[in-house]
């Protein structure tokens, strides 16, 4: 049962000692001559507008807290749908009051205008 | 092979779990706590727990410190400036410091013994682990499981409204 | 070999982590983040102890304890929201308005 986890533990293991090693390469063999242009994000491109913190839109947080409930709502499906054929019609019913209810929630989402970008 | 895994991911998850009480900017202290949930995951599945494995990364890793690391940035936390709080320091170092105590004697001490289940080993790997799940979870826990649709209805409403300024 | 004794002492001490750090930290984002930290020590101990015997009660109880910290995200990171909105800040010595 293990030995089926054994390839992720090696990708793991040769990814940690990439970055680690990658890390410690740039470090040893690159020069290092910062000056203000190359410290830059897009060191060729456009140039800055503001500071990257900035502070955002609170819509972004609807979206996230959104995203995070119907994350929920798709993790009790998994089980339910590996089960579904040995429960029938009861397990299409119960599941259907589950959706029903957050799908209330969603329309109360979306008619409150929470949706809207404006 | 079972007790190097154990003891490499325990190692990882206590340290990360510390440096997330210790670091000065909360989104050091967010990503260390996606590599305690990470290491978590890696328990669950020495547990014979693929499916807890699953949803821990889904939901812990890649929802909620999601919405953490969101809250941080659109907040625009910096990172702290250093106070003086030795006492509380003190104090809540030596609060957890017993608290680990004593729970530890009782681990100790106790013995976890109870009436067995019949969900074995052999069950798991020849059943599969998410239909022990499922199956548990719509007969026995259906009352609980429609009840969280509830809960998660609540928490929709109650964080659009403390969350638009004008309702 | 490993026990379901090991697992225990481990989730006592993530426990125990955890409680430091809602006890010494002051950003209010920090502390949820040590609260989540003390949830999953519980989670494993559960997790644990269902293996150690037999039964698939715990890891439905783990599953419910993931739904609940969900809903306690949304909610709670609305709540601090609304507090920054007023104070500017969500350190919890500015938690000072209920003092009388």
């Amino acid at each position: 049962m293990l030995e089926n986890y054994l390839p992720i533990l090696v990708l793991v293991g040769i990814a940690f000692a990439f970055a680690v090693a990658v890390v410690i390469l740039s470090r040893l063999v690159g020069p290092n001559k910062p000056n203000d242009i190359k410290l830059a994000p897009y060191e060729c491109g456009m140039p800055l507008l503001s500071s990257a913190r900035d502070r955002f839109s609170i819509k972004f947080y609807i979206v996230a807290v959104t995203f995070i409930v119907f994350d929920i709502e798709v993790a009790f499906l998994y089980p339910w749908a590996v089960v579904f054929k040995q429960l029938g019609w009861y397990g299409a019913v119960t599941m259907g009051i589950f959706l029903f209810v957050l799908i209330v929630g969603f329309v109360y989402e979306w008619k409150k205008g929470a949706l809207e970008w404006e | 092979m079972l007790s190097i895994l154990f003891y490499l991911f325990a190692t990882v998850a206590i340290f990360s779990a510390f440096y997330v009480t210790k670091a000065r900017n909360p989104v050091n202290s967010a990503l260390c706590l996606v590599t305690t949930f990470i290491c978590f995951a890696v328990l669950y599945i020495t547990l014979d727990a693929p499916f807890m494995a699953a949803i821990q990364i889904i939901v812990y890793a890649g929802a909620i410190i999601v919405l953490i690391i969101f809250v941080i940035m659109l907040l625009n936390l910096g990172t702290a400036v250093k106070k003086r709080y030795t006492h509380a320091l003190a104090w809540g170092a030596a609060l957890s410091v017993i608290m680990l105590f004593i729970t530890n004697t009782f681990i100790r001490r106790g013995v976890p013994t109870g009436k067995l289940g019949d969900v074995t080993t052999q069950m798991i790997h020849s059943y599969g682990h998410t239909e022990l799940i499922g199956m548990a979870l719509f007969t026995e826990f259906l009352l609980p499981f429609e009840i969280a649709s509830i809960l998660l209805l609540v928490a929709i409403v109650g964080a659009i409204i403390l969350s638009k300024r004008q309702v | 070999m490993i026990s379901v004794y090991h697992y225990l002492i481990l989730s006592a001490i993530i426990f125990s982590i955890g409680t430091f750090g809602v006890l010494t930290r002051k950003n209010a984002i920090v502390i949820f983040m040590c609260i989540e930290l003390m949830l999953n020590s519980v989670n494993l101990t559960f997790i644990a102890l269902s293996r150690h015997l037999q039964n698939m009660d715990g890891q439905i109880f783990v599953f419910f304890v993931m739904a609940v910290a969900a809903a306690e995200a949304a909610v709670g990171l609305a709540l601090m929201i609304a507090f920054y909105r007023n104070r500017e800040s969500i350190d919890t010595d500015d938690f000072n308005m209920l003092k009388w």
